[in-house]
């Protein structure tokens, strides 16, 4: 038994947090989430230079073949820097999809992924259906036209390519189309922490066979290895918040004087304090157990990603909180970072099923 | 990264498992499956059992008769009887006094004392909090006077745990009140049959008689019992707290409770209550996952150091959860309460068996987050040593 990482791994987090902090820093931030694209094309091409976009794909599509420990890392130290770049819908959401399928073109695709060119966004969600994934109402008739509307679309404004999950007859179905295909109509919105997210419908969109990328079982599965990898990642991010929130209080309660004294000094905020690291090294724990069953595509593999969703999405949720109740009034304000992390909390938490849908689904 | 244990880890946890299911004393096992409470005999006929197979001295080194295990060894040695249901070992000989001996006493007392607690022929007690001192342990007020060469031992040491049994109790009493409170302790070893010491018991909420006042009046105690240097007392009760942290966590007890939480929720269509008890088994993970990187550390080098006191808070906190949720599942039966040994079979009322046991538990659990140094103080150490505040 050996739980320490690599020294590779060791050296791609240093990368990434060397990266952070001199190309991504909160200011920098802030100006992009005010963008109208609400990600940097040039930060993009620094990632497709690092090589991090190619990371999860497989040697053979032209990727580095990376698995979900490395996934983890890039997303743990995202979330400490609150990157809003929409490397979760192009790389993990639609490129899982679109590496584990037996699609005929989707090497050019990758390709153009891995190189920055392009972004994809996965349609997975509707309307009323909470978070199943498996029996969309958007629709393919046999003539290959499809028809129905998806909603949360992640990054869907500024996808040239888009995945949608729909149902042929009664068959799960996954196709892949130009977003600018006529009949496709894309109304996007702002999300809380900062990212955008589209609702698309498709009307009478007029498709043919080579836009399928696979049907039925394999669909299914598709949908579920990429949405539980996505789930693992976004939780990821959440620990790497956690972290943060507790380091950035502690950081601050030692430099903010009160009564004539530091307040870390106040028993009742070390403890509070206390309670955060705690949270946030057992939530490291079960984000180590979970990413080492993914990478091992293990059969557990969605009972032990469910276990850290569930974790995160309360203790995350709880540690921001305690964060911007330590920082006082500047926990409230727009222009600290702290309060942000509290909305990243919230956006991970709602993401793919929240604390109470995947403990329930653990049963 | 792996999380697997290597074959001769495996090889090793199937012969811990061999012992489980052929040598673990039949009528221990047999009472702690029913939740019948042990008798000293008991407890005797189970220590002495593993004395026979050579594993009495589990956490020892091999050059004091111990089995010089791996700390994953040890790991996976307390894992699997916690699973098995078997009562904790008895910490007080084995892992609190022994260390200090072998380490801080001279060979006479090496010789006198570690075979005895190897073979289980004495039962020790630890005599650390006073009535006045509980945290604040350095406060302690039993004073020891040496006159010849006997030290004179006065005062009182409380929540005693089973010294109606103990043949010793190993004690920190006050040779010297001249300088700062962590000075001039020491550390003495009793004869509990010395004359001047009175045993009461204290009957806790669950209606048991685990713990007990011990009281010192002109106790004489031989200066040989003294271990190391007069006034050092403090620095070998803190080299016996690093010591005993580690496997705090009870993963292997809790891992058990939950199961058979589990098989019983399972029948009540309760979706509260499962949802209930899914939370803690995935808090429990993220203990068990916790000290396994701790144990990762160990092996690789690393110590511990403070973060074991999340193990400390967590894993007391869990097993406080577990027990309240048997009660909960009691639902309407958590009104009736035989006492900790349960009904005799022919007054036995309605309601579901796990009633009382639940209730005994959630009681006596009540003292996990107290002891061992309370969660709170366990807090200030991690304030302290990781905050650094």
């Amino acid at each position: 038994m050996n739980l320490n990482y690599s020294e590779e791994q060791t050296m791609l987090r240093e990368q990434i947090q060397k990266f952070c902090e001199s190309e991504y820093d909160f200011y920098k931030r802030e100006d992009i989430v005010k963008s109208d694209s609400d990600f940097d094309p040039n930060v993009w091409k620094l990632f497709a230079e690092q090589g991090w976009l190619s990371m999860p794909f497989s040697e053979d599509a032209g990727g580095l073949g990376f698995g979900a420990i490395e996934l983890s890392i890039l997303f743990e130290e995202f979330g400490k820097s609150l990157v809003i770049e929409p490397y979760l819908a192009t790389v993990v959401l639609s490129g899982s999809i679109l590496d584990k399928s037996s699609y005929e073109s989707k090497n050019q695709i990758i390709e153009q992924i891995c190189s920055g060119e392009m972004h994809v966004s996965f349609a997975y969600a509707e309307v009323n259906k909470s978070y199943d994934y498996s029996s969309p109402n958007t629709t393919l008739d046999s003539g290959n036209c499809l028809n129905g509307t998806k909603t949360l679309v992640l990054n869907g404004a500024n996808a040239q390519k888009l995945i949608v999950s729909c149902s042929k007859g009664d068959e799960l179905t996954l196709v892949i189309l130009d977003s600018n295909t006529k009949g496709v109509s894309i109304n996007s919105f702002s999300t809380i922490d900062g990212q955008s997210c589209s609702e698309i419908s498709f009307e009478n969109v007029q498709l043919d066979s080579l836009n399928i990328i696979a049907t039925a079982d394999e669909a299914k599965r598709l949908i579920d290895e990429s949405i539980n990898l996505a789930t693992l990642c976004v939780s990821a991010e959440a620990v790497g918040c956690m972290e943060s929130c507790y380091l950035k209080t502690l950081e601050y309660t030692k430099g903010r004087e009160q009564f004539g004294q530091p307040i870390s000094n106040f028993q009742v905020l070390q403890h509070r304090m206390v309670d955060m690291f705690i949270e946030s090294e057992l939530a490291k724990s079960l984000l180590i157990k979970a990413m080492l069953e993914v990478n091992n595509n293990s059969d557990d593999m969605f009972k032990h990603v469910s276990a850290l969703k569930s974790y995160i999405g309360k203790s995350g949720k709880l540690s921001a909180k305690e964060a911007v109740q330590l920082h006082g009034g500047m926990g409230v304000s727009e222009e600290m970072m702290i309060g942000h992390y509290l909305k990243k909390m919230i956006s991970i938490d709602a993401l793919f099923g929240n604390a109470d849908y995947h403990l329930k689904k653990m049963s | 990264m792996d999380i697997n244990f290597t074959k001769e880890d495996i090889a090793f946890r199937d012969e811990v498992r061999e012992w489980l299911a052929n040598d673990y004393p039949k009528h221990v096992k047999e009472k702690t499956d029913n939740g019948i409470a042990l008798t000293r005999q008991d407890m005797v006929d189970y220590h002495k059992a593993l004395s026979k197979k050579g594993w009495m001295g589990y956490n020892w080194p091999e050059e004091h008769g111990g089995t010089g295990w791996s700390s994953t060894q040890l790991y996976i040695f307390n894992k699997e009887f916690g699973l098995a249901g078997c009562p904790p070992l008895l910490a007080f000989g084995v892992s609190m006094v022994a260390p200090v001996i072998w380490t801080f006493g001279n060979e006479e007392q090496k010789k006198k004392f570690l075979p005895d607690i190897l073979n289980f022929d004495t039962w020790w007690c630890q005599g650390y909090s006073e009535p006045g001192s509980g945290s604040d342990l350095a406060s302690l007020k039993t004073k020891a006077v040496l006159e010849g060469d006997h030290y004179i031992v006065n005062g009182a040491k409380t929540w005693t745990t089973l010294a109606q049994n103990a043949d010793w109790i190993f004690c920190l009493v006050r040779t010297d009140n001249s300088g700062i409170k962590q000075e001039g302790i020491s550390f003495l070893l009793i004869d509990m049959k010395t004359p001047g010491i009175e045993v009461k018991p204290i009957i806790t909420i669950d209606g048991e008689h685990e713990v007990n006042s011990v009281f010192f009046t002109d106790v004489k105690v031989p200066v040989e019992n003294l271990v190391g240097e007069e006034g050092k007392g403090w620095t070998y009760a803190k080299f016996l707290l690093a010591h005993e942290r580690f496997g705090i966590a009870g993963v292997g007890a809790s891992m058990r409770q939950l199961n058979r939480l589990k098989g019983i929720i399972s029948k009540l269509d309760n979706s509260e209550l499962q949802k209930k008890v899914n939370e803690l088994e995935v808090a429990l993970s993220a203990i068990e996952i916790t000290e396994l990187r701790l144990l990762s550390a160990l092996e690789n080098g690393g110590h511990p150091g403070a973060e074991s006191s999340i193990l400390k808070i967590k894993g007391t906190e869990m097993q406080q959860n577990l027990s309240e949720l048997f009660v909960e599942a009691a639902g309407e039966y958590a009104l009736m309460y035989p006492g900790p040994h349960g009904y005799e079979s022919n007054d036995k009322p309605a309601g579901p068996e796990y009633a009382a046991e639940g209730l005994s538990g959630f009681l006596n659990l009540r003292k996990t987050s107290i002891y061992g140094g309370s969660n709170e103080i366990q807090k200030n150490i991690l304030s302290k040593f990781v905050l650094g505040v």
